[in-house]
């Protein structure tokens, strides 16, 4: 090589400093960097809303029995819950990637040294964490409602039945005992746990649609469909197993659609949480198992095909 | 002398269209070497596989044959990648970040933390010359702007290769003159600088070596004086030449057997300088 005639030959740099091959740090960075989108996307004015919600029917006089007003406060703003919960870890998770690929964020981030799967993971636990703390913020101004409504409610009736004087104390307490098992039960924290559980699901599922799908509409509406049809997994798979047409071929089929398609019912117990009803502790031990299976094979499955795509 | 910071060894990389059997030869049996601490540009009329070939060299995309080197390493290694920063084309980052927050992103990406992050951050917004610019979000940036922020990511963990896509793509003449400095700072630095472009005067000015792309195949590759000069032909600039005075440089060149003037007229400022000029002056003017 003949010297340069306008440079020095400057020292060259030295190598740089080893990579680990997997490292939290860089998922914990890309989480962080969508919270923060997320938020600046002003995410959270939703919260506004849900509050209005909640009070609006929080003050809605009902000629229905305290404990009737309480469980439809309930079910009402638990559901607004669980909607936004997944719903939203649907429709963040189907724009944002496809936006970092447009955008050609995606290129900048995957030549710094970063693996798929850390890239994938962190968007992922970014959209979770802003899922999980709405549901937090969400079930605060839920349960202070509820509280509020139910202390209001008790005292009530404990006024009325003593004014009345013909009650014994066990029958009020009988009456008080039916309005606390409507009101504000440690329990409802498992029905926010399904709703969170549920989303997580979903936003799997939804990263793995839009590792290959070309458009975010269409991963949106797919990924509202599975979640839809998972909630009628057993009628659905029944009906499929019992029909006539008993081929292995359709055996098999309804094999992959089961794995392919989670089975939200799983989640449905929460429904009952919310009525009052006592929990089967089995059934929330696992609900936590099903859902780490659902989340380690769509998270391989969209590795599968994330770790070979150019871009 | 070291190893090569770059390596592509007939590299070829075919696309497939759509399910049918159509393919698009993008990269045709390349091979061409970026040796450690020059600036190399590739350059080539749009479609030739320029922005191809560095994806395939940041492991972006896999090559369908031959293969890349960094440094030694395979492409695909994550090691690699931490010994290179990259530009692509008309760069885009999150627009609601801004610039500090945006170098703190990447940097972290890098592994960089804290005191260190931060005197990194600090030192390449001055060397971008985006100081004045570190907490606005990057939706208000302008082009030349979202520019420099990109090179300065490039830079952040210390990198010792860039790759730049089109550096100054899209970029005024004082930008990318701006631009252009940079990267001239960035060779004295000890940097490895590959880039690629289709401004050939913007290339000529910073390169080293150039390598001529065309429908993906290397057609031309040297150091860039050999490339252009014309070796038997002599520029001569006159200043308060008389008449006489030229009318004798005429006759001495007459006599000469082998000797002809192919050219002679008044030597023109290039339109970029005199924008410079302008700028430069309207600038001192408004101080
Ligand atoms: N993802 C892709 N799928 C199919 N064809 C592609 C893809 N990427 C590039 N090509 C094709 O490969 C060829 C080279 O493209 P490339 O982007 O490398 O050119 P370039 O030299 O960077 O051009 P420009 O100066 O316009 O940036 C083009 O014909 C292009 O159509
Ligand atoms: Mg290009």
């Amino acid at each position: 090589m003949n010297a340069d005639s306008t440079a020095p030959n400057p020292p060259l740099r030295g190598a740089a400093r080893p990579v680990p091959l997997f490292s939290p740090g860089r998922v914990a960075t890309i989480a962080s960097g969508t919270v923060t989108q997320l938020v600046r996307m002003k995410t959270f004015y939703f919260l506004l809303a849900f509050a209005l919600v909640v009070v609006a029917v929080g003050n809605f006089n009902l000629p229905a029995t305290p404990a009737k007003e309480l469980s439809m406060i309930k079910k009402v703003s638990f559901g607004t819950m669980d909607l936004f919960a997944w719903l939203f870890a649907i429709v963040a998770t189907a724009l944002l990637i496809p936006r970092d690929q447009e955008d050609r964020t995606l290129y900048t981030i995957l030549s710094k040294p970063v693996r798929r799967i850390e890239y994938l993971l962190g968007k992922l636990c970014g959209v979770l964490v802003v899922v999980g703390v709405s549901l937090v913020l969400m079930y605060g101004i839920c349960a202070t409602m509820i509280g509020a409504r139910e202390s209001l409610f008790v005292s009530a009736e404990i006024e009325a039945m003593t004014a009345n004087g013909g009650y014994s104390q066990e029958e009020i307490d009988e009456q008080v005992g039916l309005i606390r098992q409507q009101g504000l039960r440690p329990e409802l924290g498992l029905a926010v746990l399904a709703s969170f559980l549920k989303a997580a699901v979903v936003a799997a599922v939804t990263i793995f649609l839009s590792t290959f799908a070309s458009s975010s509409l269409f991963t949106i509406i797919v990924s509202i469909l599975i979640f839809l049809i998972g909630h009628a997994h057993t009628m659905a798979s029944s009906f499929w197993l019992h029909s006539s047409d008993n081929s292995l071929f359709v055996q098999m089929l309804v094999k992959v659609v089961k794995i392919l398609i989670p089975d939200f019912q799983l989640y449905s117990f929460s429904e009952g949480i919310i009525q009052g009803e006592v929990v089967a502790y089995a059934l929330v031990g696992q609900m936590g198992l099903v859902t780490a299976g659902y989340l380690a094979v769509f998270l391989l499955l969209s590795l599968l095909v994330f770790v070979d795509k150019e871009f | 002398m070291s190893e090569p910071a770059v390596e592509v060894k007939n590299l070829t990389k075919v696309f497939t269209l759509g399910l049918k059997k159509e393919y698009v030869v993008a990269i045709d049996n390349l091979s061409f070497e970026v040796k450690a601490g020059e600036v190399y540009g590739l350059i080539g009329p749009n479609g030739s596989g320029k922005s191809t070939t560095m994806k395939v060299v940041l492991g972006l995309m896999a090559p369908s044959k031959g293969e890349a080197k960094v440094f030694g390493l395979d492409s695909g290694d994550i090691r690699a990648r931490n010994e290179i920063g990259f530009l692509p084309e008309n760069p885009y980052f999150y627009k609601h970040l801004s610039g500090a927050e945006t170098l703190r992103f990447y940097g972290k990406l890098c592994g960089m933390r804290g005191r260190e992050l931060e005197n990194r951050v600090t030192e390449l917004l001055k060397l971008v010359d985006l100081e004045g610019a570190a907490n606005r979000r990057l939706g208000g940036y302008s082009k030349g702007m979202l520019q420099r922020i990109g090179l300065a990511q490039s830079l952040v963990q210390n990198p010792r290769l860039v790759i730049l896509d089109e550096p100054t793509a899209g970029v005024d003449p004082i930008g990318s003159r701006h631009i252009r400095d940079l990267i001239m700072r960035l060779r004295d630095e000890g940097y490895t600088v590959f880039l690629c472009s289709h401004l050939l005067e913007q290339v000529q000015e910073v390169c080293d070596r150039v390598g001529i792309l065309f429908q993906g195949r290397m057609r031309k590759e040297g150091r860039l004086e050999e490339l252009i000069a014309i070796e038997d032909q002599t520029t001569l600039t006159l200043e308060g030449a008389s008449p006489e005075l030229l009318a004798r440089l005429h006759q001495l060149v007459a006599s000469e057997p082998d000797a002809r003037i192919v050219a002679e007229g008044h030597p023109r400022t290039s339109l970029e300088h005199l924008f410079i000029q302008i700028a430069e002056r309207s600038r001192e003017a408004s101080k």
